[in-house]
C-alpha cells in the first residue's frame, strides 16, 4: 500500500537547528526535507490521525546543536517526542484532546540551570473541546489548556481561553508571551519566566472592527502586529506597559496617558499607540517580524512577498509567487527561510535578497473556490500505464504527479493567463483526458461569462515531446460544441481519434490529420480535426467511452446510451433507459460489458451486457467514479454511503469520516468481490494502474493483468493499493528511491563562502596530462604551452636520457 | 541549477494573446506560384499603354531576339513595345486596311510579318517600319501568320478563312503550295521549333493538320481531331508535342507517337483564346527551367499548366476575357491582351541575375580585396565576431526572449481595467481588442468598464463595435456586448448628438447585416434540397 498525495501545508514547516533539514507537517506523518537538495530524506511515523504542530527543541549550547529533537501534536491528541535523525520516536503523551495548535515557551526562555535540577516544561495546547450542553448536543468549542511535558499531564483546571473554534497559537520569538486571534480581537497573556502548574497569568486584549487573520511578535520590544480580512496590519506598540510591566516603576511613571496621546488605540486597550498599514488587498495570512526586529514581513491571498521597514513602512516585494501564502518560517540560518503556499508548494527563501532557493512540491491541491460548473467533474485522470495522475490546478495548467515515487513530474501550461490568487476563477481547465499511450492529451478550459457575455469553451490537444510529459500544443478549437459545455472527453485506445460530448446535444470524433510531408521539406504540421458530428434526438451528451479494442463507441445521451461505429458514425444501437442522466460510461476490459452510473436522487449502477443489448445487473447505489481494469473483467466503484446509514448501521459509526466505500465487482457476479471504507469521497476519484516495472519484486504476488488500484479523495490524498491481495494486506513499500540520504558535510570558513573547490591532487594532475616519453624526443620536449609540460624532474630525466646514446636494444 | 529552479517556480506572465487564427494551406504558396506571382507592373512606367487602346488585342508576339521587343495587334495597327522599357515604340498603322492580326517576327527578329482581314500578309522591317512586301493570295481573312522557327529566312506561311493554308517565298512574293484540306476557316497555327518545314494549323472545322513542305502539296501528314473549333495551336518546345486549345479545354497530342491524345486539360469555363509556352527562368529550385504551357481564356483566367505533370500549377485571375498571351524567352515580361484593349504586362524583377544575358565579361577575374587584419587599435577588432553566424554542430545558447507587452498589458498588470480598454481600442488591431475585452470578461470587470467610459471614449468604442460587430468571428461575443453597452449607456448616448450618430451608423451596418443574412438564407433554401437530391443519387 502506497499513501500519498498529502498536503505539505497544512500546518507551519519547522527547521532543525542546523538548518539542513525541514520539518513539514503530512498528513498523519511528518516528512523530513533536506533544504540543500528539496527532497525527502526521513519521515516520522506515529500518529494516528493529522499532525498539526511540530516544534524542533533550540539548541541552547553549540554542543547540543547536533541533537536533533522535536515535538509533535497531533488531532490524535498525542503529543510525541522523536529524534529525528534516527528517527525514533522517544516518549508519547496522551492527551485525549485533539491539538489543533501547541507552543512551548521553555524552549525559547531556557531557563537557567542555577538549582541543577531542570524546571518541569510546560506546553501550551489549542484543543477542541467537545462541550454536553442541553439544547445543543456535542458542540465543539476551542480551548487552550496547559500541559506539563515532563510529567506527561494536562495541568490541571488550568483553561486560558474558551474559544468557538480551535486556531492557531502565536508565540513570541522571546517566548514571553502567546496570543490568539479570536474574531474581532487579539488576546495576549504572559508566560512567567518560572512557571509551573499554578502560574498567574496576566493578560490583554486588543480590539479591533475586523475579523483579525494572524498576529506576530516583535522579537525584542513589546510591538505586536496582526492582519485581518482586508488586508490591513495593524501594529501596536508599547503593548501591555500598564499590565505586564508592573515591577518596572519607571516606565509605570510615565504611563497614564489619556486616549489622545494613543493614536489609533481603540478603547482601553493597553497599547502606546496603532498604526496601519494597508497595501494588501485581501486577507493578510502571513506576519513574521525579522531576527532583528528591522522588518515585518508579510503575505496574503494575492501571493505576494512583502517586507517592510518597521521604522519608516517602506516596501520591498517579491511578487508573482502565484498562489496564496500561508506560513513563514525562518531558520537559525538567518540567510534561510520557507514560505508555505497554498498550492502545496514550500519554497525555501534566500532571505535578504528573497531569492528563491528552490521548492518543495507535492501534489496541486484542489482549488479551494467553490465549484462553479456543474456535473464536469474534478478532471483528475489517471494514466495507466506510466503510473502518474494528472491533476488541473488553479494557474491553469496541468501537473503530472507520479503515484508511486509521490512527486511531480511535470506541469504543462494550459491557458496562457496571468494567474490572479484573489480573484474568483473565472477560467477553470475542466477536462483531462490521455491517450492509453500517453503521447497525447486533450484537455478542456472553460471561461464563465460575464452576464452571458463572453464564455468559451476550447479544446486542446497537446502532442507529448519526450518521456517527460512535456506536452506541446497540437490544436486549438474554440467552442467546438458552440456555446454548449463539454462534458467528456475520451481517447480511441489505439489510433489517434477522440471523441467530445456536448450537453448542446451532439458529440464529435476528431482525428489526427497524419504527418505530411510536403515536396519541399515543408513539413505540414499535423492537426486534430473534426471527423463526425452526431447526436440523438437532441438530447445532452452527458458521457462517453471507447470500448477496449476501439470499434465501439458508447455515448450516452441523458438517461439511454446511444452505441455508434466511430469509423463510419453510424447509430449501431440504443439500450437502456435509467432515471436520472448517466454520468460515467465505461467498458469492462476487453469484456462485453458496460457500467454506467448515474447519481441523482434515484441513483443507479447498471452493467449491461454488450451481446444482449441488456441490463445484466444494477443497484441503486450512488457511485462516485467508475473505474475499469484494462484486461479482466473487473471493475470498481467509489459509491458514495446514503447520509442516514451512519445511524442505521453503528458499525460503520465508529469509523470516523467514513462517507465512502470503494466496492470491487467481476462482471459475472453482482456479489462485490470485496469492500473498504474510504473518508472524504465526495469528490474522489479512483483508477487502475499497472504496476510498475519498478515495484514489480515487491508486488511478486500481483497477477501482471490485474494492476493496483488508487483512490484519490477530494484532497488529492491517495492511496495505492493491490485489490486482489489480503484483506489487511498493509504491506508499506518504502520508497527507497525516494528517501536519499542526503547528508552534506559543512560547509565552513572559505567553502561556506565561496564554495566547494574542486578537487585538486598532485598525483591526479600527473595522470590526466599524457605523457609519453619519445626515443629521440629532445627537440620537441619542451615545446608546448608551459602549462601541459611535465613537471622538470621528468622532463630532465627525459632529456638526458634522449641525448644519451642507448646502448642495448631491447630493453624490458 | 537552483536560478532555473526558481524560474520555473515563480508565476510566468503572460501578455494578453488574441485567439489563435486557423492557418490556411494557401499561406505558404508553392515555389512556383510565387515565381508566377512575381510578374507584377513595373513601378517604373507610369501610364499604361494599354489606356490608348480600344480594340481587341488579336496577337502578341515576342522577337526572339534580345532585349524582346513585342508587337501586338489591335484594330488595324501593330504596336511595337521595347522589351528594355515596355514602353510602345512605334506603330505601324498606315498599311493595313483592315483589321490586323497574327503578328510573327522572323527566327533572327528582323522582319516582322501580319495579316489581314482583306486576305493580304504584310511584311515589315521591324526596326525602320518599313513596308517590304505584301503577300496577295487569300481571298478572305488571314488570321495565320507564322516563319518558321528554326533558321529558314525566306519563307512563311498563312492561314485563311478560305481555309487554305498558304507557304511563300518571302523574297518574290510568291505562294509556293497551297495546302488544300481543311474544311472552315483556318485561325490558328504554329510552326515547329525544330524542323523548318514542319507546322501544324488548326481551323473550325474542329482539325488540327501538321505540314510537311518537304513532301508534296498534296495534303497534310497528320489530322488531330479537337472536337471543337481550334482557337490555338502550339508546338512545344521539344516539338514532339502539341498542344491545341479551343471550346473550354486544352489537349496535348503527342505528334511522333502518331497523333495520340496524351490530356485533356479542361479548368477553363469559357473558350480558351491563346496559349504560349512559358518557362520558369529560376536558377534553382525543382521547377528551374521547367517549360509550362499558359492558356488564357474569355472568362478571364489565365492558367498555368504542367505538361509533364498534366497538373495546372497556378491560375490568375484578370476583370476582362482575355484574348492573347505571350511570354518573352527571356522569362522576364508575361503579357496578357484583353477584348477591351487593357494590357496586362507583367515583368519580374532581375535581381541582379544578370548572368543570363550573357554579357558578364570573362577577361576581368574579381580580385577579393585583402582584408585588413584587426590590430586592437582598432575600433573594429572589439566587434570582431558578433555577427559570425554559429556553425552546424554548435549549441547554441539563445538569449531569454523578452516578452513585450503592450500598453494594454502594462494596464491590466495594475489592474487599471478601464484605461486597459482604451488604450486597446486606440489601437488598430481588432483582435487585441477582443481579447482585451475577453480578458476583461474573465476577471469579471468588462461591464464595469464600460460603464465608466466618459462620452468621448464611448464613443470609440461604439465605432469600434459598429465596425467589427457583424463580422463572422467577432459577432457571437461583439453582437452581446453591443446590445449589453446599448441597454447600460442609454442615457448617455441620447444626450450626445456624437454619440447618437455612432448607432445610428451602427443600427445602418446591422441592418445591413439582416439583409444580408436573409438573402443568404434563401440561397440555402434552394440549394439545401438540390444537395439532398445530389446526395441520394
Amino acid at each position: 500500500m502506497i499513501t500519498g498525495g498529502k498536503s505539505f501545508v497544512s500546518s507551519p514547516p519547522a527547521f532543525s537547528n542546523d538548518a539542513k533539514r525541514l520539518l513539514v507537517c503530512t498528513g498523519n506523518t511528518v516528512s523530513i526535507f533536506s533544504t540543500s537538495t528539496g527532497l525527502q530524506i526521513s519521515e516520522l511515523e506515529g500518529h494516528g490521525a493529522p499532525v498539526t504542530s511540530v516544534i524542533v527543541v533550540p539548541a541552547s549550547t553549540p554542543a547540543s546543536k547536533v541533537l536533533c529533537h522535536c515535538w509533535t501534536a497531533s488531532l490524535d491528541g498525542k503529543i510525541k517526542f522523536w529524534d529525528f535523525t534516527a528517527p525514533e520516536l522517544m516518549r508519547t503523551i496522551d492527551v485525549r484532546l485533539p491539538i489543533h495548535s501547541m507552543v512551548i515557551p521553555n524552549l525559547l526562555n531556557q531557563p537557567t540551570k542555577s538549582n541543577g535540577k531542570s524546571p518541569n516544561l510546560f506546553a501550551y495546547i489549542y484543543v477542541e473541546v467537545v462541550k454536553q450542553k442541553e439544547g445543543q448536543p456535542n458542540s465543539s468549542c476551542g480551548q487552550i489548556r496547559k500541559c506539563n511535558l515532563t510529567q506527561s499531564r494536562l495541568a490541571g483546571g488550568v483553561n486560558l481561553a474558551e474559544t468557538h473554534k480551535p486556531g492557531c497559537i502565536t508565540i513570541s520569538p522571546s517566548g514571553k508571551y502567546i496570543g490568539i486571534c479570536e474574531a474581532h480581537k487579539l488576546r495576549i497573556w504572559e508566560i512567567p519566566t518560572k512557571d509551573s502548574d499554578n502560574a498567574v497569568y496576566k493578560k490583554i486584549r486588543l480590539h479591533h472592527t475586523k475579523t483579525f487573520t494572524t498576529l506576530a511578535f516583535h522579537p525584542t520590544e513589546r510591538v505586536v502586529a496582526a492582519g485581518d480580512v482586508t488586508g490591513r496590519i495593524l501594529l501596536w506598540r508599547g503593548v501591555g506597559h500598564r499590565t505586564f510591566s508592573t515591577g518596572d516603576k519607571f516606565i509605570n511613571g510615565g504611563l497614564n496617558k489619556d486616549a489622545e496621546e494613543r493614536p489609533g488605540v481603540r478603547g482601553d486597550d493597553d497599547a502606546d499607540s496603532c498604526t496601519t498599514w494597508h497595501w494588501h488587498s485581501v486577507e493578510v495570512n502571513v506576519l513574521f517580524f525579522s531576527s532583528d526586529g528591522a522588518y515585518l514581513f508579510s503575505g496574503g491571498r494575492e501571493g505576494v512577498f512583502v517586507v517592510w521597514q518597521l521604522d519608516t513602512g517602506k516596501k520591498k516585494f517579491l511578487p508573482r509567487i502565484g498562489s496564496p501564502l500561508l506560513y513563514f518560517t525562518n531558520s537559525s540560518d538567518p540567510s534561510l527561510s520557507s514560505i508555505s503556499c497554498a498550492n502545496n508548494r514550500i519554497h525555501l527563501l534566500r532571505m535578504p535578497s528573497m531569492e528563491i532557493l528552490r521548492s518543495i512540491s507535492g501534489i496541486k491541491l484542489p482549488s479551494s473556490v467553490s465549484d462553479i460548473y456543474e456535473g464536469s467533474g474534478s478532471g483528475v485522470f489517471f494514466d495507466h500505464t506510466a503510473g502518474l495522475v494528472a491533476v488541473p490546478t488553479d494557474n491553469y495548467s496541468v501537473q503530472f504527479y507520479s503515484l508511486f515515487n509521490d512527486c511531480e513530474i511535470s506541469e504543462v501550461q494550459i491557458c496562457e493567463r496571468n494567474h490572479q490568487p484573489g480573484d474568483e476563477a473565472t477560467v477553470k481547465v475542466n477536462l483531462v483526458a490521455l491517450s492509453r499511450d500517453g503521447s497525447t492529451m486533450g484537455t478542456v478550459e472553460t471561461r464563465v461569462p460575464e452576464e452571458r457575455i463572453g464564455g468559451l469553451a476550447s479544446l486542446k490537444f497537446w502532442a507529448c515531446g519526450s518521456q517527460n510529459k512535456d506536452f506541446s500544443l497540437s490544436t486549438v478549437i474554440y467552442e467546438p460544441h458552440r456555446d454548449a459545455g463539454v462534458s467528456s472527453i475520451a481517447f480511441h485506445p489505439t489510433c489517434p481519434m477522440a471523441v467530445t460530448s456536448s450537453y448542446g446535444g451532439d458529440f464529435k470524433i476528431w482525428v489526427r490529420t497524419p504527418d505530411t510531408r510536403l515536396k519541399d521539406q515543408m513539413l505540414q504540421s499535423s492537426g486534430w480535426r473534426c471527423h463526425a458530428v452526431g447526436s440523438y434526438k437532441k438530447k445532452p451528451m452527458t458521457a462517453a467511452a471507447f470500448s477496449a479494442d476501439g470499434s465501439v463507441l458508447a455515448v450516452a445521451a441523458e438517461n439511454v446510451i446511444t452505441l455508434w461505429d466511430p469509423e463510419q458514425n453510424i447509430l449501431v444501437a440504443v439500450v437502456g433507459d435509467v432515471l436520472e442522466p448517466i454520468t460515467t460510461l465505461s467498458f469492462v476490459g476487453k469484456s462485453a460489458y458496460l457500467v454506467s452510473a448515474s447519481p441523482g436522487s434515484n441513483p443507479q449502477l447498471t452493467l449491461w451486457s454488450m451481446s444482449k443489448l441488456s441490463t445484466s445487473w444494477s443497484y441503486k447505489l450512488n457511485a462516485e467514479d467508475v473505474s475499469c481494469s484494462l484486461d479482466g473483467s473487473t471493475f470498481a466503484i467509489l459509491a458514495l454511503l446514503p447520509k442516514t446509514s451512519e445511524s442505521v448501521e453503528p458499525a460503520e459509526g465508529t469509523l470516523q469520516g467514513v462517507d465512502g466505500a470503494i466496492l470491487l465487482f467481476n462482471v459475472e457476479n453482482p456479489v462485490p468481490l470485496a469492500t473498504w471504507f474510504v473518508s472524504k469521497a465526495q469528490g474522489g476519484k479512483l483508477g487502475f494502474i499497472q504496476t510498475s516495472p519498478k515495484l514489480e519484486d515487491e508486488f511478486a504476488d500481483v497477477k501482471p493483468d490485474h494492476g493496483l488500484l488508487a483512490y484519490m479523495n477530494s484532497d488529492y490524498e491517495y492511496v495505492l493499493f493491490d485489490p486482489y491481495g489480503e484483506k489487511d494486506h498493509n504491506q508499506s513499500i518504502t520508497r527507497e528511491q525516494n528517501l536519499s540520504n542526503l547528508e552534506e558535510k559543512e560547509k565552513i570558513g572559505y567553502a561556506s563562502i565561496y564554495g566547494e573547490l574542486a578537487e585538486f591532487s598532485v598525483e591526479k594532475d600527473q595522470t590526466q596530462i599524457p605523457y609519453i616519453p619519445y626515443e629521440k624526443n629532445w627537440e620537441t620536449i619542451f615545446s608546448g604551452p608551459s602549462h601541459k609540460l611535465a613537471p622538470l624532474t621528468k622532463l630532465c630525466l627525459d632529456f638526458l636520457e634522449s641525448s644519451l646514446e642507448r646502448r642495448s636494444v631491447t630493453v624490458e | 541549477m537552483a536560478e532555473d529552479e526558481s524560474r520555473i517556480s515563480i508565476a510566468k506572465t503572460f501578455a494578453v494573446k488574441p485567439k489563435l487564427r486557423p492557418t490556411s494551406n494557401k499561406a505558404t504558396p508553392t515555389p512556383e506560384s510565387k515565381y508566377w506571382k512575381s510578374f507584377k507592373i513595373p513601378k517604373d512606367i507610369e501610364t499604361t499603354p494599354s489606356k490608348s487602346f480600344i480594340y481587341p488585342i488579336t496577337s502578341i508576339a515576342f522577337s526572339p531576339i534580345a532585349p524582346h521587343d513585342f508587337a501586338a495587334t489591335h484594330s488595324a495597327n501593330i504596336t511595337i513595345f521595347s522589351g528594355k522599357t515596355l514602353e510602345p515604340k512605334s506603330t505601324i498603322a498606315s498599311a493595313f486596311a483592315d483589321s490586323a492580326t497574327s503578328a510573327a517576327f522572323r527566327c533572327d527578329g528582323k522582319l516582322l510579318a501580319a495579316g489581314d482581314l482583306t486576305g493580304t500578309v504584310h511584311v515589315f522591317d521591324a526596326k525602320s517600319r518599313t513596308h517590304l512586301r505584301r503577300l496577295k493570295g487569300h481571298s478572305a481573312a488571314a488570321r495565320l501568320v507564322r516563319y518558321p522557327r528554326a533558321e529558314d529566312k525566306f519563307h512563311l506561311f498563312s492561314g485563311g478563312d478560305d481555309s487554305v493554308v498558304k507557304y511563300w517565298d518571302v523574297t518574290t512574293e510568291t505562294c509556293l503550295f497551297d495546302l488544300l484540306g481543311h474544311k472552315d476557316y483556318v485561325r490558328c497555327g504554329d510552326a515547329s521549333p525544330v524542323s523548318d518545314d514542319m507546322f501544324a494549323s488548326g481551323s473550325y472545322d474542329h482539325k488540327i493538320r501538321i505540314w510537311d513542305v518537304r513532301g508534296s502539296n498534296s495534303g497534310s501528314v497528320m489530322e488531330l481531331d479537337h472536337e471543337k473549333p481550334v482557337e490555338s495551336v502550339l508546338y512545344l518546345p521539344s516539338g514532339g508535342l502539341i498542344a491545341t486549345a479551343g471550346g473550354n479545354f486544352v489537349k496535348i497530342w503527342d505528334v511522333i507517337g502518331g497523333g495520340k491524345l496524351l490530356y485533356s486539360m479542361e479548368s477553363h469555363n469559357k473558350t480558351v483564346t491563346s496559349l504560349c509556352v512559358g518557362k520558369i527562368g529560376k536558377e534553382s529550385g525543382e521547377e528551374a527551367q521547367q517549360y509550362r504551357i499558359l492558356s488564357v481564356s474569355l472568362d478571364g483566367y489565365m492558367k498555368i499548366f504542367d505538361y509533364a505533370k498534366y497538373k495546372i500549377t497556378h491560375s490568375m485571375r484578370f476583370p476582362n476575357p482575355l484574348m492573347s498571351v505571350g511570354f518573352s524567352p527571356d522569362c522576364s515580361t508575361r503579357v496578357i491582351g484583353t477584348s477591351n484593349g487593357t494590357f496586362y504586362i507583367g515583368r519580374r524583377k532581375a535581381n541582379g541575375e544578370s548572368d543570363g544575358s550573357g554579357d558578364v565579361g570573362l577577361g576581368d577575374v574579381e580580385i577579393e580585396p585583402q582584408r585588413r587584419v584587426l590590430r586592437p587599435t582598432y575600433f573594429r577588432y572589439f566587434h570582431r565576431g558578433q555577427n559570425t553566424k554559429p556553425s552546424e554542430g554548435d549549441y547554441l545558447i539563445t538569449r531569454p526572449k523578452k516578452l513585450k507587452f503592450a500598453e494594454h498589458d502594462k494596464l491590466l498588470k495594475k489592474f487599471r481595467h478601464k484605461e486597459a480598454l482604451v488604450a486597446v481600442l486606440s489601437g488598430k488591431n481588432p483582435e487585441n481588442v477582443v481579447a482585451v475585452m475577453e480578458e476583461l470578461v474573465a476577471r469579471k470587470k468588462l461591464l464595469k468598464c464600460v460603464s465608466n467610459l466618459d462620452t468621448e471614449e464611448l464613443g470609440s468604442l461604439l465605432g469600434f463595435l459598429q465596425k467589427y460587430s457583424t463580422m463572422p468571428i467577432y459577432a457571437g461575443f461583439l453582437t452581446r456586448l453591443t446590445n449589453k453597452v446599448v441597454e447600460m449607456r442609454a442615457g448617455d448616448i441620447k444626450s450626445s448628438d456624437q454619440l447618437r450618430v455612432n448607432i445610428r451608423n451602427l443600427k445602418r451596418d446591422v441592418v445591413e447585416e439582416i439583409r444580408i443574412q436573409q438573402s443568404m438564407q434563401e440561397i440555402q433554401g434552394i440549394i439545401s434540397p438540390m444537395l439532398r437530391i445530389a446526395a441520394r443519387s
